[in-house]
């Protein structure tokens, strides 16, 4: 299992290499440029250039950043403020980010296990059916109209939570936003709990199980729902990092200063440090979450774990 | 024992969500009494005066900074840190004489932090965008100079006479330079401070210094929320009433109105499709922004455009009442001039672009004559069709502009097809600025109160010339006006100016559409908030908010 782990964190360094490359060259490809304001003039644009190393060839840069990431250095942001360490943006936002969509992973994973596990033990009945029609909706709906209808509701009507985020009282408002979040991951497991279960349920080993007298809350918790955890926890994995990493609309409507409508700006007006810094960590993360899973799996199915030792 | 590790696991993941939490959980002092909250479209870029060149962060810069002179209700240049002045008979040189201030470190402000300030505002390494504000627009002594690298920063032609004197030397005489002291390019920084700082400077409430009416207290950068506190020892801070200001950037029109709606804001922007919903609201009101908006069409690249009757016949067929009444709906007015309307007064005080009927003969809302024009200039041109590409922002109220317009076009001038390039504003600005267009949405915003700002544009060569147009006699117009005798004779360059602006309205250089203005809901008991359309587009000095 160590040299698993090993090997696969010495892959993911040089995937990460790739990755920043592949972001270094697209960023030259990108249409124009981050002083592009009408009122500059040529010689202004070159100077600002110059003063940023972006007139130097893409390797060189390339290597000056490779060189400066070592460091913990990020670069600075071109425009979106100007001037300013990237690490330090990002270790204001990043954190709101993170919690919203953790927030929203944990009420989507929790609410959508519940779902789905009542629609399989009742199955054929009319709470699998309400399970199923919540989850369609759930998975059609986009996150941004669930966003603007409890902003509206319980928002703006009831007034139980803030309708935009508030750094005195970032717990209660980002209620509103987690849920419109977690709405699509919510669905998302309830089908696969659902599905899985009553697959798992209907096997061999559930009727020896149940014949050898194994009964209520251990049968099902132990027996069928561990077993159709594997495929959830493979689904579950790209949603947390995409809820981690910030939504951009969801963002944008609770004013939330996070990741997500950062990486929209940078892009929009090509800071590229901004840019590359972003999607960087995204991919970091993405890997990380996947090595993750990958030991999870070893937890929760002992024939993983025994398949890889044999390796 | 496997159920236990499988706990752990969800134990170790929650904690990890806990821990997070308590990372995005950050504690800041509840500011009591009367502050204004304000919504704010767009975040701030920098609070680096010298580097900043975006309206918002114009605003908040001016809210904790004086320069020597600040505005007044009408955008009148008065005295701010500056307690008197003195203008050389020439006009080249200024003194101003600076009052007891201090910044918000105990430091006096000198004269040497203009000094400081401005030499960074053209330094080479700053790369400062607004440098011209002091050379082109100042005409400072060897600004330009500095600016190319010809000479060093030291030899900027503003000097510390002693600590409370500053003198400032010109090339020609500027006649709205005491206008341009107001402009956050030319606020003064702390020296000691800012190379102390360094890199950070501006970058959080501890690495920026106030010497006016407020002071910042939060603030982190790209902030979706920033709060200033009245600063008491304010050298004027008896004249503000507020107890801080509380601005929150909202990018979703919906939740902005809701948050006015729920009391939240005391002011936010309206966008053109809620205008109808609060109309008849008594705090619905619309500001001039002094944007004007035009459509510039590319005479050198587009052998049919540099045909004049064609370009007549383009500009007379646009209904421009159509456009802001029907479309637009936010108080922008139908313009007809080249310089905007209520941005520029004159010697005798009144609006230089008060009348819009000035260049009817050539620029109206006249569809019968615009398809006189147009039969003429196809005839010219021996041709009985043309399609044009007009490029436009890909933001709401451009396309929807353009959509208009490309319709007018198309019914009243019969064998024209418009088709709309949609793109980001960064590409098509850079599409133009190329010549890389053949019709062009834009706009363009003042940056001093003065026709010049527009009309300095369409000389030979300028890079927002877009359509690469040239003209000796407006050109020589331009420079008498510039650098030349007109310079002291405010009335004589005014008079210049409505010349040099008829050449650019009889060529049709450009199709001018509206002035822009913002709708905005204001609540009632605020009164006191001070609109501007050049530099500082709202001034809080003077607000007051009833209880």
């Amino acid at each position: 299992m160590k040299n698993y782990v090993l090997k696969r964190l010495v892959t993911s360094v040089f995937t990460l290499l790739a990755i920043l490359l592949v972001l270094f060259v697209l960023m030259q490809l990108m249409p124009g440029s981050p002083f592009n304001d009408e009122k500059l003039n040529d010689s202004q644009r070159e100077a600002l250039y110059a003063k940023y190393g972006l007139d130097d060839p893409v390797v060189v840069q390339f290597g000056r950043y490779v060189g400066n990431m070592l460091h913990g250095d990020l670069g600075v942001s071109y425009k979106i403020s100007k001037n300013t360490p990237i690490s330090q943006m990002l270790e204001t936002r990043l954190p709101v980010s993170l919690f919203i969509g953790g927030f929203a992973v944990s009420i989507g994973a929790v609410v959508g296990l519940i779902l789905g596990l009542i629609a399989a033990l009742k199955h054929d009945t009319i709470l699998d059916s309400l399970a199923t029609i919540i989850s369609v909706i759930g998975v059609s709906v986009p996150s941004y109209v669930f966003a603007l209808a409890l902003s509206y509701s319980l928002g703006f009507k009831l007034q139980w939570f803030p309708m935009l985020y508030n750094l005195k009282d970032s717990f209660n408002s980002s209620v509103l936003p987690s849920i419109s979040l977690s709405m699509f991951t919510m669905a998302s497991i309830a089908r696969f709990t659902r599905s899985e279960m009553l697959e798992v349920l209907g096997s061999d080993y559930m009727l020896l199980a149940e014949s050898k007298g194994i009964s209520g809350f251990s049968l099902i918790f132990r027996h069928a729902l561990r077993n159709a955890l594997i495929p959830i926890v493979t689904v579950l994995a790209p949603l947390v990092v995409d809820l981690m990493t910030g939504s951009l609309v969801v963002e944008k409507i609770f004013a939330i200063p996070g990741v997500g409508s950062l990486l929209v700006n940078a892009i929009q007006s090509n800071d590229y440090n901004v840019v590359i810094s972003l999607s960087f960590i995204y991919s970091a993360l993405y890997i990380l979450i996947m090595l993750v899973v990958d030991i999870l799996y070893g937890v929760i199915d002992p024939r993983i774990r025994l398949a890889k030792k044999g390796d | 024992m496997r159920k236990t590790k499988a706990a752990a696991a969800l134990v170790t993941a929650s904690a990890l969500v806990l821990g997070s939490m308590s990372m995005g959980t950050a504690v800041f002092a509840e500011a009591g009494g009367s502050d204004l909250n304000i919504m704010l479209e767009t975040p701030v870029e920098s609070l680096d005066p010298q580097q900043a060149t975006d309206g918002t962060s114009f605003e908040v810069i001016a809210d904790y900074t004086d320069g020597l002179m600040q505005m007044d209700a009408d955008g009148k240049a008065v005295e701010a840190l500056a307690e008197s002045y003195e203008i050389s008979e020439d006009g080249l040189t200024y003194t101003f004489h600076l009052r007891d201030a201090s910044w918000s470190n105990g430091d006096p402000v000198t004269a040497n932090d203009f000094v400081y300030a401005w030499q960074r505002a053209v330094d080479p390494d700053i790369a400062s965008e607004y440098a011209y504000m002091l050379s082109d627009i100042g005409q400072i002594v060897n600004a330009a100079e500095i600016i190319s690298g010809e000479k060093d920063k030291s030899e900027l032609g503003v000097t510390a006479v002693d600590d409370k004197t500053l003198e400032v030397k010109l090339n020609v005489p500027v006649s709205y330079f005491l206008s341009l002291m107001y402009f956050p390019t030319y606020y003064p920084v702390n020296q000691a401070f800012v190379e102390e700082v360094g890199d950070t400077f501006g970058t959080s409430p501890e690495t920026v210094l106030s010497n006016g009416a407020f002071v910042l207290d939060t603030y982190e950068p790209a902030a979706t929320a920033i709060h200033l506190t009245k600063n008491e020892d304010y050298w004027d801070a008896e004249r503000v009433q507020l107890s801080g200001l509380n601005y929150q950037v909202i990018q979703d029109s919906q939740q902005a109105l809701m948050s006015y709606q729920s009391g939240d804001l005391d002011t936010t922007l309206v966008n053109g499709e809620q205008v109808d919903q609060v109309k008849d609201d008594p705090e619905f009101q619309t500001i001039g922004a002094g944007y004007l908006w035009y459509v510039s069409p590319n005479m050198d690249g587009v052998p049919e455009l540099a045909n004049l009757n064609i370009r007549l016949a383009m500009s007379n067929a646009i209904n421009r009442v159509s456009i802001t009444e029907d479309v637009l709906k936010d108080g922008s007015i139908p313009t007809y001039t080249a310089v905007p309307l209520q941005f520029a007064t004159g010697p005798d005080g009144s609006d230089y672009s008060a009348d819009q009927t000035k260049y009817s003969d050539v620029c109206a809302d006249d569809a019968e004559k615009a398809a006189e024009y147009w039969a003429a200039g196809l005839e010219e041109l021996g041709i009985s069709e043309l399609t044009l590409d007009m490029v436009v922002d890909a933001d709401d109220a451009p396309q929807k502009v353009a959509q208009v317009l490309k319709e007018q076009w198309e019914t009243t001038l019969p064998g024209l097809t418009v088709n709309l390039v949609i793109e980001p504003k960064k590409n098509r600005v850079e599409d133009m600025q190329n010549g890389d267009f053949q019709l062009g949405l834009t706009r363009w915003g003042p940056d001093y109160a003065d026709p010049m700002t527009y009309l300095g544009m369409w000389i030979t060569g300028n890079s927002n010339n877009y359509g690469f147009w040239s003209n000796e006699e407006y050109d020589s117009i331009i420079a008498e006006c510039t650098t030349g005798d007109l310079c002291t004779d405010a009335e004589g360059r005014w008079a210049r100016l409505y010349d040099a602006e008829k050449i650019v309205m009889d060529e049709a250089v450009i199709y001018p559409l509206y002035t822009q203005a913002n709708a905005e809901m204001l609540s009632s008991s605020v009164t006191g908030i001070e609109f501007h359309p050049v530099a500082l587009n709202r001034v809080y000095k003077n607000a007051v908010k009833a209880e």
